[in-house]
């Protein structure tokens, strides 16, 4: 066997767990911007006092104690299972039609308007919608959130085929690749140039619309759990219950979506000098 | 050989011949009535002014474009291309470059690491080399990477789309050193599309000449590259006595701005 080939297991993974290492070094600056934050929170905090805005730590207390109760798991849970259900829908449904329309210039002239129409009616309304046509259920959730990031999910893939390096496709016809390989190999490889950050947004969509969504129809989940505390007054509670839905979109995104495109963009990094990577 | 390269008789094996190929760009006749065959073991560099359908041809030839008219017959196994842009997939290192060949050309994968390293030789590649993102590599490295990832699939034709045009003069002499050398064995045929008559004295062994309007080839002259002291001094007296007194040769420098390729 060839002496590169020998080398490269163990060189792979220790550029794999260097990688790993360094991105976790740069949590650091998250948790500095976090920290940052809740200095600026406590002085308001200090400012309107406690009923109007509860101090972090207390904030975090509550976030803890909902932590040991197996309900709040629940509830999470549900909200959890929902808004990933949704985006993954999303995800499949905005990514192979925008592909389409990358590919084909007719279809693309077709969606345009329509993804216009669909960015121009507010999520309000397809939650009102929803409601009608699927009551205060999963489905509810999940439609509204197919529908609120879809024109992004869309636009992402459309994008990545329409700039993709035609050269490249030409170059694997040369040596013999069908369509369907030179779509597989050469042009969905292209589209998470433009997939992934619109991936990422459509993340972050999902969450916000599926607290939004279950609060509006009264569908449980975070948001159910929003409302109860909106009718007790308890501010507590409340940001106790922001700070979880944004922890796990944090979670969500860090273990799906960073992990993914770090691998995809590691040619990216090669060209970078070794001062900009950190 | 020599017979195969001079005379294109009746016994020599036809690599690859078109006749009467014609092409089209919405509505716009850019080839009409194209005839030329290529021996095996013979490289036939095409020249002509820019924009007068060489690549267009070439593209034709490799299948990468449907012809509008004519025939093509293809009696080589297996052909491979270089580009004038080196056309590396960017997330792949050179080494997945050279595979990504391979594994289009169906070599099993355990046999795949050995041929890249066996063409990576022939191309003057370093292993330290195979491992670097095209990012990392310079202009004359990437198109070394290209011409690895053409030779590991042992191709029997070779189309060479403009491959060095867009290098400086030095290593453009490097690489068409580098064809030269892999070339020798004999066993390679090969299109060699150039606008410069140099390198096409160089490298070929037969020159076409496209018309300016690519309305068929306007002839075709041996290029005396097997006759001994055929070096840098005689391919210049070459070209310098058929640009002056070869009529074949007279608007293979006309430029026309307007055409586009």
């Amino acid at each position: 066997m060839p002496k590169i080939l020998q080398q490269s297991l163990f060189e792979r993974l220790a550029d794999r767990t260097g990688r790993v290492l360094e991105f976790l070094w740069s949590g650091w600056a998250g948790l500095a911007a976090l920290c940052l934050l809740a200095a600026v929170w406590q002085a308001g905090h200090e400012a309107y006092g406690p009923f109007i805005l509860t101090s972090p730590v207390e904030t975090l207390r509550a976030a803890g104690a909902l932590a040991a109760d197996p309900d709040a798991w629940t509830v999470g849970l549900k909200t959890l299972q929902r808004a990933v259900t949704g985006f993954a829908l999303v995800a499949v449904v905005g990514g192979a039609l925008g592909i389409v329309a990358g590919y084909s210039p007719a279809t693309m002239r077709l969606a345009s308007p329509l993804v216009t129409v669909i960015l121009g009616v507010p999520p309000i309304a397809w939650i009102v919608l929803a409601m009608i046509w699927f009551g205060g259920s999963d489905a509810t959730v999940r439609t509204v959130i197919l529908v609120a990031a879809l024109p992004v999910v869309f636009l992402g893939a459309a994008r990545g085929i329409v700039t993709r390096d035609r050269g490249l496709d030409r170059m694997a016809r040369a040596f013999g690749a069908g369509p369907v390989r030179r779509f597989v190999s050469v042009g969905l490889r292209q589209t998470t140039t433009t997939l992934f950050p619109a991936l990422a947004l459509a993340l972050g969509t999902s969450f916000k619309v599926a607290v939004m969504a279950e609060l509006l129809a009264n569908a449980g989940g975070i948001g159910g759990a929003l409302a109860d505390a909106r009718i007790n007054l308890d501010i507590a509670n409340a940001l106790a219950w922001v700070v979880i839905s944004v922890g796990l979109l944090i979670v969500v995104e860090y273990t799906l979506i960073y992990p993914v495109k770090g691998e995809l963009d590691r040619w990216r990094r090669a060209a970078q000098p070794w001062g900009i990577k950190r | 050989m020599a017979s195969g390269r001079t005379a294109m008789g009746d016994k020599t094996v036809i690599a690859l011949n078109l006749k009467g190929v014609g092409h089209a760009y919405l509505g716009r006749t850019v080839l009409d009535g194209i005839d030329l065959a290529i021996a095996e073991g013979e490289i036939v560099a095409l020249v002509g002014p820019s924009g007068c359908g060489k690549s267009t041809l070439a593209h034709i030839a490799a299948d990468l474009i449907e012809a509008r008219a004519g025939r093509i017959d293809r009696g080589y196994r297996r052909h491979a291309m270089i580009f004038q842009e080196p056309s590396l997939l960017p997330w792949a290192t050179a080494e997945g470059n050279v595979a990504f060949s391979l594994k289009l050309a169906g070599v099993p994968r355990r046999e795949r690491a050995g041929r890249i390293v066996e063409t990576a030789e022939r191309v003057s590649l370093l292993p330290e080399d195979l491992k670097k993102f095209p990012v990392e590599l310079s202009g004359g490295m990437k198109q070394r990477v290209a011409i690895a990832r053409a030779l590991a699939v042992r191709p029997d034709f070779v189309y060479f789309d403009e491959p060095f045009t867009a290098l400086d003069v030095a290593l453009r002499r490097r690489m068409q050193d580098l064809v030269k050398e892999t070339c020798a064995g004999g066993q390679l045929s090969g299109l060699f599309i150039t606008h410069d008559l140099q390198e096409a004295a160089r490298l070929a062994d037969r020159i076409a000449v496209l018309d300016s309007h690519g309305k068929g080839v306007l002839g075709v002259r041996i290029v005396p590259s097997a006759r001994p002291g055929w070096d840098d001094t005689a391919v210049f007296d070459w070209v310098q006595s058929a640009l002056k007194h070869d009529p074949l040769f007279r608007h293979i420098h006309d430029v026309d701005e307007r055409q586009i390729a």
